[in-house]
C-alpha cells in the first residue's frame, strides 16, 4: 500500500452501502468528514511526533489477504477454553468480513446479546442508534472519520441491566497478513449494575515489509451506565508490517467503574488513544498500560480522562519498556470541567530504558477548571539502577538475569491485573522481548 | 589453624572509588569457624572494602590480591564471586519492585545450585527461616525491600544469608536500624550461621553488636588502612574511650 497525502474515500462500494439510512447517512457523513479535512498539522501537540501521512494509505489498493498462523493458534487454543468455560465467550473478527461467535455451553446471562454491527443494525436499531458513532465521529478527528466511514463490519456487545458475566469474553480482530487495510470497530454497552470483562485482541500484517506495510485504523466504543463494572483489556500485538491507529472511548455514569489495561507489544508505526469520560457522580476509572517496544518501533500514545462530573476519580498508571532503537512518545491528558467538583486525578508515566539508542517522550496535560480537585501527575525516565543489578548479583543473578527480572518486576503490577487467560502469554510476550539480553 | 586454607584472604588491598583512593593496603585471613570485626569510623574505607571484596562496579581494588578458598576472585563478577561463597549483607539493601521475596531468593538459590530447587523443599526451607527470624509469612510475598523499614530489611538480608548458607559473610553494618529486640533476633541468626567450616567478618562502627556475636579478632579500620588487630577486649576499649585514641596514634605512626 502506498502513502498518499492526497487520498480520498471514494462513494460508498456497494458492500458498504448497506443497512438502515440512518447508517448509510452515517458512514457518508463520516466520508464527507474525512475527505473534507486537512490533514492534522504537525505543530499541533498530538501529532508532534508522527506523521500524519503515514496513516493516508491508499486503502483500495489493499489486498484480501490470508490470516497469519497466531490467529489460528489463539483460535484453537480459546475454543478450547470457551468449551471448558474458561471463557464466556469467544468472538473472532477476521479483517471485519466474518464475525464469528462462540458462546461458552454454559449459555450467557439473560438477555446478553454478542453480534456482528450488521446484525445489531437490524435486530436492535434503537441501541445502535443511540451509541454507534456517540463518541468517536468526524468531529473526534480524520482518521476517527475514515474508521467511520470505511468499517466493514464490527462487534456488537450488550449486557443488559443486573447481569454479571463472570468470565471474560475475548474478541481476536484479526487483519490480514499481507498489505491488509482493517477497519476493526466495537461498540459495548454495559447496563445499570452489571459486569464485564472484556479481552480486545488486535493482530495480523506480515512479518516484515517485503510484501508492503498494512494499515489498521480501529474504534472502540464502550457506555457504562449507572453502577455498571467494566474490565477492559486492549491487547495489540500486530506482526511488524503495520501501522495503525487506534481511538478507544468510554463514558461512564453514576457510579459506574472502569479498569482500561492497553497492553501495546506490536506493529510499525502505532499511535493509540484511550480516553474515558467520567460523566456521573462517584465514577471512577483506572487505566494501567503497558508498552514494550523493541527494534525501530514508534509509538504514540495518548490517554484522556475527562471528568465531566463532580466526584469522580481516575487514576494512570502508563508503563513503557524500550529497547534497541525504539521510540515512545506519551500524552496524558487529565481534562476537569469547572462544574466538575470535588474530583480526583491522578496519572503517571514511567519509561524503562534498557539501552542508549530509545526514545521516550512524556507530556503530562492539565486542564483543570476548577480548584476544588486533588490531582497530580508523575513521570520517571531513565534505565535500569546499576546498584539494583548489582545487588541481584551479589546474590550469584547473573546480569542478564538480573535485568529480565527487574524488568519483569517493573511490568508485574500490570500484569497481575490482567485476567488468568491472558497472563501467560503476557508473559511470554515480555520474555520473548527480554531474551536477546 | 595451619592445617586449613582461609575462606577469605586478602594481601595489600588497595580499592579506588571514583578515582579517589579509599582503602589503602589491607591484609587478612578468615579461616573456617573465625569471627572477624572491622571497626572504625565512618569514613574509614570499610565499607567501601566490603563492596570491592563483593565486585561492585564502582569500587576497583587498583593492588593486592584477594581469595575465596583459594581462589582469585579479583576477575570475577559479583556473581560468580557470590556463587563462589561470598555473601554481603548490605548496608542498605535496594528495593526491588514486582519480585517477591520467595522468587526473588528462588532465583538465587537456583543460580547457586545450577537447577531449581524443588518447590516444596524450597517453601519448606523458607517456612522455617522466616519464622527462625520473626518474620511474619507475608513477607514471602511482598516485593523485596520495597517499603519495608530499615529493620525490617536488615531481617530479609540475613534470611537471605540463612538460605543461600555462603561459605563466607561479610555484614556490612547490619546492627545500623535495629531495636534491642530486633538487634537479639538478628544475632541469633548470625549465630545460627556460624559455625567451623564458616567464616563471618562483622563491619561496624559500634560495638553493640559484638555483646551478641562475639568475634575472635577485631581489627580497627581508620583512613582505608587497618591500624590495630587485637581481640575481643579492642572492641570495648572503642566503645569507652571512642577512636580518637587510636586513630591519632597510628597517624602519628603513619
Amino acid at each position: 500500500m502506498k502513502q498518499n497525502p492526497e487520498y480520498l474515500i471514494n462513494e460508498m462500494s456497494p458492500q458498504l452501502h448497506r443497512g438502515p439510512d440512518w447508517l448509510k447517512a452515517m458512514r457518508r457523513s463520516n466520508r464527507l468528514g474525512f475527505n473534507e479535512s486537512k490533514l492534522p498539522p504537525r505543530g499541533i501537540h498530538l501529532w508532534r511526533y508522527t506523521d500524519p501521512r503515514k496513516f493516508m494509505l491508499a486503502v483500495d489498493q489493499a489486498r484480501d489477504s490470508d490470516f497469519a498462523g497466531e490467529c489460528d493458534t489463539v483460535a484453537s487454543t480459546e475454543t478450547e477454553h470457551v468449551k471448558k468455560g474458561r471463557l464466556a465467550a469467544f468472538v473472532t473478527d477476521l479483517g471485519g468480513r466474518d464475525i464469528n461467535v462462540l458462546v461458552s455451553p454454559k449459555g450467557l446471562p439473560n438477555g446478553v446479546t454478542i453480534c456482528s454491527l450488521s446484525d445489531a443494525s437490524e435486530k436492535h436499531f434503537d441501541l445502535i442508534r443511540e451509541h454507534l458513532y456517540q463518541l468517536i465521529n468526524r468531529k473526534t478527528g480524520k482518521f476517527e472519520a475514515m474508521n467511520g466511514a470505511l468499517w466493514n463490519d464490527g462487534i456488537f456487545i450488550h449486557v443488559p441491566d443486573n447481569q454479571i458475566i463472570e468470565k471474560p469474553i475475548h474478541l481476536l480482530r484479526e487483519a490480514g497478513r499481507e498489505n491488509s487495510a482493517a477497519f476493526p470497530r466495537l461498540v459495548v454497552i454495559v447496563g445499570r449494575n452489571s459486569e464485564i470483562t472484556l479481552i480486545d485482541e488486535y493482530g495480523g500484517g506480515s512479518p516484515d515489509r517485503s510484501n508492503g506495510i498494512s494499515f489498521s485504523n480501529g474504534a472502540v466504543e464502550i457506555f457504562g451506565a449507572e453502577d455498571s463494572r467494566t474490565r477492559y483489556v486492549s491487547l495489540q500485538r500486530y506482526a511488524p508490517a503495520m501501522n495503525s491507529y487506534f481511538t478507544h472511548r468510554a463514558k461512564l455514569k453514576q457510579n459506574a467503574s472502569m479498569l482500561t489495561i492497553p497492553l501495546v507489544f506490536g506493529g510499525e508505526l502505532c499511535k493509540q488513544s484511550f480516553g474515558v469520560e467520567l460523566a456521573g457522580e462517584g465514577a471512577s476509572s483506572k487505566m494501567y498500560g503497558l508498552l514494550f517496544g523493541t527494534g525501530r518501533q514508534h509509538f504514540d500514545n495518548h490517554t484522556l480522562h475527562h471528568h465531566s462530573a463532580g466526584k469522580t476519580n481516575s487514576d494512570i498508571d502508563f508503563k513503557v519498556v524500550l529497547k534497541d532503537r525504539a521510540l515512545s512518545a506519551y500524552t496524558g491528558l487529565i481534562r476537569i470541567d469547572n462544574k466538575a467538583r470535588t474530583c480526583e486525578a491522578y496519572q503517571e508515566n514511567r519509561n524503562l530504558l534498557l539501552n542508549k539508542g530509545t526514545r521516550a517522550e512524556t507530556i503530562p496535560e492539565l486542564e483543570i477548571l476548577n480548584e476544588d480537585v486533588s490531582c497530580s501527575h508523575g513521570a520517571t525516565l531513565g534505565s535500569i539502577d546499576e546498584e539494583s543489578i548489582f545487588y541481584l548479583n551479589a546474590r550469584g543473578i547473573d546480569k542478564s538475569t538480573a535485568v529480565r527480572m527487574i524488568v519483569g518486576g517493573f511490568v508485574q503490577s500490570t500484569l497481575k491485573l490482567v485476567p488468568d487467560d491472558l497472563k501467560e502469554r503476557l508473559s511470554e510476550f515480555v520474555a520473548t522481548r527480554l531474551e536477546a539480553i | 589453624m595451619s592445617d586449613k586454607s582461609p575462606l577469605l584472604e586478602f594481601n595489600d588491598v588497595h580499592v579506588e572509588v571514583e578515582g579517589k583512593e579509599v582503602v589503602k593496603g589491607v591484609s587478612l585471613k578468615i579461616y573456617p569457624g573465625e569471627t572477624h570485626a572491622i571497626m572504625g569510623p565512618n569514613g574509614s574505607g570499610k565499607s567501601s572494602l566490603s563492596n570491592a571484596l563483593m565486585g561492585h562496579p564502582l569500587y576497583t581494588i587498583t593492588k593486592g590480591e584477594a581469595f575465596i578458598k583459594g581462589e582469585s576472585i579479583l576477575k570475577m563478577k559479583a556473581d560468580e564471586r557470590s556463587r563462589a561463597g561470598l555473601f554481603l549483607a548490605f548496608q542498605y539493601p535496594l528495593a526491588v519492585p514486582g519480585v517477591s521475596v520467595a522468587n526473588f531468593l528462588r532465583a538465587a538459590l537456583k543460580s547457586h545450585r545450577g537447577e531449581e530447587a524443588d518447590m516444596s523443599d524450597y517453601r519448606g526451607l523458607l517456612k522455617k527461616e522466616m519464622a527462625a527470624l520473626s518474620i511474619d509469612p507475608s513477607f514471602a510475598t511482598r516485593y523485596l525491600n520495597d517499603g519495608f523499614s530499615g529493620g525490617e530489611k536488615k531481617r530479609i538480608e540475613i534470611l537471605q544469608m540463612s538460605i543461600l548458607n555462603p561459605a563466607m559473610a561479610l555484614l556490612d553494618e547490619t546492627d545500623s536500624g535495629l531495636d534491642i529486640d530486633a538487634l537479639k533476633t538478628v544475632s541469633e541468626g548470625i549465630n545460627r550461621y556460624q559455625d567451623e567450616t564458616k567464616g563471618l567478618l562483622l563491619v561496624t562502627h559500634y560495638q553493640r553488636l559484638l555483646n551478641y556475636v562475639k568475634p575472635q579478632h577485631v581489627h580497627v579500620m581508620a583512613a582505608g588502612k587497618f591500624v590495630k588487630s587485637g581481640g575481643p577486649e579492642l572492641a570495648l576499649k572503642l566503645e569507652d574511650e571512642g577512636y580518637d585514641w587510636i586513630v591519632n596514634n597510628s597517624a602519628v605512626g603513619a
